[in-house]
């Protein structure tokens, strides 16, 4: 009787605590909608679909612009800023430059608004920056390792073995001078090739590497676009891929260019996980050089297809003014970042900045930075 | 010393000595001090940089005219923000109410402007600030249902197709059933055992599979589907205990009753009672304790309709089931076995009033219908693995008042040794895998 009594007393106990803590679970909610003073407005990127408004937080990755303090890169400075490194002359003629490449490995950074991910840099951003030598140059980077594992640089083109940056790493706190001379001139890149090689490639030790012929080629507005992708769950798929490290970015801040000017973009994949990456372009056509060693092209096309670490060369120019779209033609890989706007402009008074003559000018600072301010532009939704 | 110590304990006026009294608060003085210490400076025993992994769980997708939204819930070990929303693995822009910020165990809505394909499956992913992607895949996008009358009154109409009338059309069988031979009535007796184990065993597998896919694993959700239904069973066991004690001590001795059994455990003596004027604890118990355990059945089955108004409900919100009239007559087939399952202790009681038959009929019934509002417009899969394990407890009470009951009348011939009992729970469990099939 009074034992019987005691268990229904704990039974009820328990569920008196039971369904207070279920209650608390679920009153949380309400309790915590206290800013319910602003009013935002998002969706509406695609024709046709609802534009709501809300009182908590918008999240938009096609829309917003992460704090540059925290950003991978800025891409619309990236887009543009060639180095050339530090030149000198050696007394038989050959042109020296050399560059610094700081490795790191510990730092966190934004790569898509809001996401936060253990980044492995040169420089500190990803992509590396692009380096650029002449065919012949005799071209020097040296590798200060900052991380806390083994990293080492690969660079494509010809080179010696112990140059290649693959059975000798550099320690932590370790450095390293690569030497060799540019060639042949073509479109390659550099990465890191310690092993996994997956792991230091994918958290975003690579960069760009141009080698321009003898004779130059002709002027253009040039732009550097490296295809890459984010697994920030680290199940092997990617999360994330972009243009040049940040997802949409260009899509709520156009690549502004000129109508008629020759545009050429220094395209190169260095996609993980996913065989095969492409590029797209709108309402044009390019001429693609395959790896950029041939003056003459290999094609004329409105799209191309990449494997893991092919790259090309394009150039076009648009008879039309307005707005383009350039995007990975693999739907998936677009709606998850990769995807951008042209913004063609008519009006040669418009001052779109005249910083555009980017042809090759030697810059003699470590680190070029190129005057080019990207314009301020509004960010647009749709693609429409 | 013991002794002193006792003597003084005794000398207390509450009857409890200082010393023992110290002994009493020391471990919650130590055990608060110590929740104390490692809420206000944690890191004061363990230093790790290592951050825990965040989870976030997607509870609920609902789709609308505003788009697709996901009911997530921060189920990890500290606290997480809402970075990115994603339908198909396709990034869309989307808000968070009320803040993307959520603490430990906080809820927020996730409303993804998003034209969406009715029939068409869904994946949903939430993305935490550190990259983290988290995934809910929906077998067929339908419009939610929203609580407006029209609404309410079609789940509604459901729950009384599936709950109450096939409950009510069983109650009709009682005459018929008062008219059965004690092993006929031990048959119909097990059989109702039979579907009630099954309905047991089909509530927990039931709440069991939406414990593992729908609630992460902070909740505990299993132990807590055993943990509710032992409760359950426990406290229904003492109630019943006391209602049947009750209603004993309260039946009058003058009755006239007609018991195929007695005390004598003599099965198919008929008793025309010598002993009317002063009955029995036991012979007063064969009167009232049939309309206790059936009151028991009745408001187990309750429970269990509850559970299954809301699994319907919820299903419809879900997405996961297009009602089909093939599907409720399932539930109406199925569902006319508990009918008979309430009526069937009573078949050798005294003569039952038939509002009280209503009232049974109802109370087992009607939560159908509440089931499937709350199911289906507030769908929360915590609520429904708590009743689900409520209605399983409540059923295995109630198959173990029916067996002690049985054992009881049975007398000296034990339960398993009569073939027409382990037929009629084979049979029962049977039935209710059947008619189980068609839904």
């Amino acid at each position: 009787m009074s034992y019987s009594r005691i268990v229904v007393l704990f039974g009820i106990a328990t569920s008196i605590v039971f369904f207070a803590i279920s209650t608390m679970l679920f009153s949380r909610s309400s309790l915590s909608e206290q800013n319910s003073s602003k009013l935002e407005t998002f969706g509406g990127h695609t024709p046709g679909y609802p534009i709501l408004t809300t009182t908590g937080d918008v999240i938009d990755p096609m829309n917003s612009v992460i704090n540059p303090k925290n950003a991978v890169v800025d891409p619309m400075k990236y887009l543009r800023e060639f180095n050339y490194g530090r030149v000198s002359t050696s007394p038989n003629g050959t042109v020296i430059r050399d560059f610094t490449l700081i490795a790191s490995d510990q730092h966190n950074k934004e790569v898509s608004p809001g996401v936060f991910y253990n980044v492995w840099t040169f420089n500190g951003t990803i992509p590396g920056p692009t380096i650029r030598a002449t065919e012949g140059d005799l071209v020097r980077i040296t590798l200060i390792n900052n991380g806390t594992k083994f990293h080492s640089l690969h660079f494509h083109g010809i080179h010696p073995a112990e140059m290649d940056g693959v059975f000798e790493g550099i320690a932590p706190g370790g450095k390293f001078t690569y030497e060799f001379t540019a060639e042949p001139f073509g479109l390659f890149l550099y990465h890191c090739h310690m092993q996994p090689l997956e792991e230091h490639i994918g958290h975003g030790l690579y960069g760009v590497y141009i080698v321009d012929p003898k004779q130059g080629r002709a002027p253009a507005d040039e732009m550097v676009m490296l295809m890459n992708g984010y697994d920030t769950d680290f199940d092997a798929e990617n999360n994330f891929y972009t243009v040049n490290g940040i997802p949409f970015y260009y899509m709520h801040h156009p690549i502004q260019i000129e109508k008629d000017r020759l545009i050429r973009i220094y395209l190169v994949n260095i996609l993980e996980f996913d065989p095969l990456n492409n590029f797209h372009l709108h309402a044009n056509l390019f001429n693609f050089y395959k790896t950029g060693t041939k003056v003459v092209p290999d094609e004329y096309t409105d799209i191309v297809s990449l494997n893991q670490g092919e790259r090309g060369i394009l150039e076009f120019s648009y008879k039309y003014p307005g707005k383009y779209m350039f995007h990975a033609h693999k739907t998936e890989f677009a709606e998850k970042g990769w995807e951008g706007l042209l913004l063609v402009k008519d009006d040669k008074n418009e001052s779109i900045n005249q910083s555009l003559n980017v042809t090759p000018t030697v810059n003699n600072t470590g680190y070029s930075k190129n005057n080019f301010s990207n314009a301020n532009i509004v960010p647009t939704g749709g693609y429409n | 010393m013991e002794r002193e110590e006792s003597k003084s304990n005794i000398r207390n006026t509450h009857g409890i000595s200082k010393r023992t009294v110290l002994f009493g608060v020391i471990p919650i003085v130590v055990i608060g001090a110590m929740i104390i210490l490692l809420l206000n400076s944690p890191g004061i025993l363990f230093q790790s940089s290592v951050k825990p992994l965040p989870e976030i769980s997607i509870e609920k997708v609902e789709f609308s005219d505003r788009g697709v939204v996901a009911f997530v819930r921060n189920t990890g070990p500290s606290n997480t923000t809402i970075a990115q929303a994603d339908v198909n693995d396709r990034i869309y822009p989307a808000a968070v109410e009320p803040n993307k910020i959520l603490t430990r165990l906080a809820d927020a809505k996730v409303i993804i402007p998003f034209v969406w394909n009715t029939g068409e499956p869904y994946k949903i992913g939430i993305t935490t600030e550190d990259g983290t992607r988290f995934e809910k895949a929906v077998k067929t996008a339908a419009p939610a249902p929203h609580p407006t009358a029209q609404q309410a009154s079609t789940f509604a109409i459901i729950g009384t197709y599936v709950g109450i009338i096939p409950v009510m059309m069983g109650l009709v069988w009682y005459p018929f059933i008062r008219r059965l031979s004690p092993n006929k009535y031990n048959f119909f007796l097990s059989l109702t055992a039979g579907l009630l184990v099954f309905l047991g065993i089909d509530a927990l597998l039931e709440s069991n599979e939406i414990a593992v896919n729908a609630l992460s694993s902070a909740f505990n959700a299993q132990i807590l589907i055993v943990m509710v239904a032992i409760i359950t069973f426990i406290s229904l066991l003492y109630v019943s205990q006391r209602l049947i004690e009750r209603a004993t001590n309260r039946s009058k001795p003058e009755i006239q009753f007609n018991t195929g059994y007695s005390s004598n455990s003599e099965p198919d003596l008929e008793v025309s009672d010598t002993k009317s004027s002063s009955p029995t604890s036991f012979q007063r118990q064969l009167l009232v304790r049939p309309i206790a355990i059936s009151m028991m059945i009745a408001i187990g089955i309750g429970l269990h309709n509850f559970g299954e108004g809301l699994a319907i409900g919820a299903a419809v919100l879900l997405g996961e089931v297009a009602l089909s009239s093939f599907l409720i007559l399932g539930f109406t087939l199925h569902n006319t076995t508990e009918g008979l399952a309430i009526v069937a202790p009573m078949a050798k009681s005294r003569r039952v009033p038939i509002k009280k038959l209503v009232m049974m009929g109802l109370i087992a019934g009607g939560p159908t219908i509440i089931g499937t509002w709350i199911g289906g417009f507030l769908y929360s899969p915590i609520a429904s693995v708590i009743f689900l394990s409520i209605g399983a407890g409540a059923i295995f009470q109630v198959v173990y008042s029916i067996g002690s009951w049985m054992y009881q009348t049975n007398g000296s011939r034990g339960l398993l040794n009569n073939h027409w009992i382990i037929i009629g729970f084979a049979f029962g469990m049977l039935i209710m895998y059947l008619t189980g099939l068609l839904t």
